[in-house]
């Protein structure tokens, strides 16, 4: 006799908590209360996407993940996103991909996807693949020495910097984050900015294919 | 004699099963902390790092932070905060850029030690601002998994949810 108040209480109790803990995804992700602001917007002239005219496409001459040469030129006829990232990297790049994938998807155009590395050092063409095939969306990435990496990010005004290391000898890449779109001619039509809406990238790949 | 300890009994296991059902749900709250819509991207384990996202949500009237995370998915979870990273220079400044009339910027990850959750207020973390960076992932997080996370708040303590493996 003594325990079963307690035991029903903790019951109780036990019950209250789980009401006030579970809710699940059934919850708003916005709540009605102010949000705070945490997203850095693109800066003003970033947003800027158009060539115009548009311009031949600097060239791009490196290995891919089968350790096969590679050039730009192979992909003729279709357009072409390419996108300089680093496989290590969590946030940026898989959201870029992600994103590129859904507005190709979107547009049900025949649209490549060419990932080249920053991160040389630890992106080997066979580390590369192992990434891409997880995402299995066909996207081709490529590699090479840190000078052929540094001219074609040159060439692309692509800009990239390694973090320092941490005690488990991991760094973030710190790197400029558009992707560009060359059409089926080799002319480089648009430069996305990070974070872009989907929709604003089918629009810009219609009208650079003229669909 | 025997009524008491299957009262007890019945009483013990309830109490396992309700506790443990609020363990294992997606959001989790605790004072006026709640969070809801955790999940996490999709990532090859050979990359060795992985992202999730969620809410947090102070309905309480004093502000709180978010001071630290962990999972059983990796070894280790920080907060990382994606930015624009002011004082680095483009390495490949020439080319396109000075064409195009503005210099791309360029963005970086730096960690954080704390994420404020003013009172009455939400921070959301989310792809290109905050969020939870985990570090060498034990495997693959797969579309469709399940991984549980731990969030270690300055007041409300510990809460964890659970973050669903998505391909987005």
């Amino acid at each position: 006799m003594p325990y079963r108040l307690p035991f029903s209480m903790l019951v109780a109790i036990a019950l209250l908590t789980s009401l006030l803990a579970t809710g699940c995804a059934s919850v708003p992700a916005v709540p009605s209360v102010q949000m705070v602001p945490n997203r850095t917007p693109p800066p003003i002239g970033v947003r800027d996407t158009v060539y115009n005219p548009p311009r031949p496409a600097p060239a791009l001459r490196l290995t891919d993940q089968d350790g096969k040469p590679f050039a730009l030129t192979s992909l003729r006829g279709s357009p072409v996103f390419v996108y300089f990232g680093y496989t290590h990297c969590p946030d940026v790049c898989p959201t870029t991909l992600a994103d590129l994938r859904a507005a190709i998807s979107a547009a049900g155009i025949d649209a490549k996807v060419v990932f080249v590395t920053i991160d040389p050092a630890r992106d080997t063409p066979a580390k590369v693949k192992q990434y891409l095939d997880f995402y299995a969306a066909g996207f081709i990435g490529l590699s090479g020495s840190d000078a052929d990496i540094a001219t074609a990010a040159k060439d692309w005004a692509v800009g990239y910097l390694a973090g320092p290391a941490d005690s488990n000898g991991n760094y973030p890449m710190t790197h400029t984050t558009e992707s560009y779109l060359v059409d089926g001619a080799g002319l480089l039509r648009n430069h996305i900015f990070f974070g872009a809406p989907t929709s604003l990238i089918v629009s810009i790949l219609r009208t650079a294919t003229g669909a | 004699m025997y009524r008491i300890p299957k009262a007890r009994a019945l009483g013990a296991a309830v109490a396992v099963i309700v506790i443990a059902a609020s363990l294992a749900a997606c959001s989790g709250s605790s004072g006026g902390i709640k969070v809801t819509g955790a999940w996490a991207r999709n990532s090859a384990a050979v990359t060795g790092a992985g992202a999730a996202y969620l809410v947090i949500q102070n309905t309480g009237s004093e502000a709180d932070a978010l001071i630290g995370a962990s999972t059983p998915a990796a070894k280790t979870a920080e907060m990382h905060e994606t930015k624009v990273i002011e004082s680095a220079a483009p390495s490949g400044s020439g080319g396109m850029g000075g064409a195009m009339g503005s210099t791309s910027p360029m963005m970086g990850m730096v960690p954080v030690s704390r994420i404020e959750i003013p009172a009455g207020g939400s921070v959301e973390l989310k792809p290109g601002s905050y969020h939870l960076m985990l570090m060498s992932l034990v495997a693959d997080l797969s579309a469709g998994d399940t991984i549980e996370l731990t969030l270690q708040f300055e007041k409300a303590g510990k809460i964890t949810v659970k973050a669903e493996v998505r391909a987005q």
